[in-house]
């Protein structure tokens, strides 16, 4: 389990992390997603122990992640530029990773062959940036780390090496309760994968829930109402857009409440859509005033 | 045997269960039919096991399959799934005519259309 309570950051006279908190419940796929320059990564270095922090706390199983070598051994790390050692080739780089990790499997590193064909004496950094991500998650899985932190994990890999990836670490996650913290702008894929979704923006929390709550905490309405008659007065809508007749609205509540409510006022026609978590991250960012701006150029 | 389909509008675990229950009704998983471990779906289909999970516990509330523990979850037989899918579409017929009586279509014409299909 993580959990990030209060976290500050500062560099320099700017202010990265502004009391920051996520909780990651055990064996949980949590997918960490916010605007360019909200804090993402600057959270993950801190959950990695990288950064130290100004205020708050960044607990792992309870106990404090920086400078507490006992706990960062349960922590393997993924970040969005893999680094290898000059020169390193994937044989050195596991002999590296052995020697550093006490939980290094290395019965697992040699089946994991079959999943990352990879030359062994080739120098890493020869290998294409796809093949790099491959073979840090080849190293990272054979650590059996008990929270895996991903940064754009998929960020340059082909459609079957990423199934082939999450695959592995899902079957890594049902059997072990494995938990994986990831943080990506791919929602789509993050839609399959995770069950909790944190939402941050400008160094703190805007939501943090399970996926199946957010996708039943919003939703699209299309309708048409008749001449002269009025919306239920008691809607939130986030947005609104009329095409003719056709009203499309984004509204705050659960489905089965906005059907029985907006059926009550007797439209000619209605329809409930449940939203993509791209549409989630849009609309809920455009309430904190982020949204896409209409440049002509 | 479950396609995922990313253009669907509908929730992942929607789209698992109704797929368990095609098979299911279609007999493609017959009575006492073993069907994949949350893990193993989860891995072949890369989607979160929790998600997996609340699709198996939806089917097994709807009595579609049933849980053996420590063993796994397996298919039951298709009679209340079928009467089911019987009174969904029944319904869904009965709102067609009603639609096309809205468009002007009489009773004539719709007993015809009807006979008609079911003639051959």
């Amino acid at each position: 389990m993580i959990e990030i309570i209060d976290l500050y950051k500062k560099f320099g006279d700017f202010s990265a992390l502004n009391g920051l908190s996520l909780t990651v419940p055990k064996g949980s796929v949590y997918g960490l997603v916010g605007p360019n320059g909200a804090g993402k990564t600057t959270a993950i270095r801190h959950l990695t122990g990288v950064y130290r922090p100004d205020g708050g706390k960044v607990l792992v199983d309870g106990e404090p992640v920086y400078e507490n070598p006992g706990v960062k051994e349960k922590i393997a790390y993924i970040p969005d530029e893999v680094y290898f050692f000059p020169q390193a080739t994937m044989r050195d780089m596991a002999a590296f990773y052995r020697g550093m990790y006490p939980g290094f499997d290395s019965e697992l590193y040699q089946r994991l062959a079959g999943a990352f064909p990879l030359e062994e004496k080739t120098p890493l950094k020869r290998f294409s940036r796809g093949m790099q991500k491959q073979a840090a998650f080849r190293l990272a899985v054979s650590l059996r780390p008990e929270v895996l932190v991903l940064d754009e994990p998929v960020d340059g890999l082909d459609p079957v090496m990423r199934r082939q990836i999450w695959g592995l670490l899902l079957s890594e996650v049902a059997e072990r309760g494995m938990t994986v913290l990831v943080s990506s702008h791919n929602l789509r894929e993050l839609e399959d994968v995770c069950d909790h979704v944190g939402i941050i923006h400008e160094g703190k929390t805007l939501i943090e829930r399970s996926l199946s709550e957010l996708q039943d905490n919003m939703v699209k309405v299309q309708l048409v109402l008749p001449e002269g008659t009025a919306l239920p007065p008691d809607l939130d809508i986030l947005h609104e857009s009329r095409v003719g007749q056709v009203r499309t609205l984004i509204l705050r509540g659960s489905s089965g409440e906005l059907s029985a409510k907006i059926a009550a006022v007797g439209p000619l026609f209605f329809d409930l859509l449940p939203l993509t978590l791209e549409e989630i991250f849009i609309y809920e960012l455009g309430g904190e005033d982020y949204a896409v701006r209409d440049v002509l150029l | 045997m479950i396609q995922l389909n990313h253009r669907d509008g509908r929730p992942i675990y929607e789209q698992i269960v109704e797929g368990f229950r095609k098979l299911i009704l279609s007999g493609a998983l017959q009575e006492g039919d073993k069907l994949p471990s949350v893990r193993e779906l989860s891995t072949q289909l890369a989607v979160n096991p929790n998600t997996i999970q609340r699709a198996y516990r939806e089917l097994e509330a709807e009595g579609c399959v049933y849980a053996v523990p420590a063993k796994g979850i397996f298919a039951r037989a298709p009679g209340e799934l079928r009467r089911e899918k019987i009174d969904t579409l029944k319904r869904e017929l009965r709102e067609t005519a009603a639609q096309l009586r809205a468009l002007g279509v009489t009773p004539e014409e719709l007993r015809l259309e009807l006979e008609e299909s079911t003639n051959d």
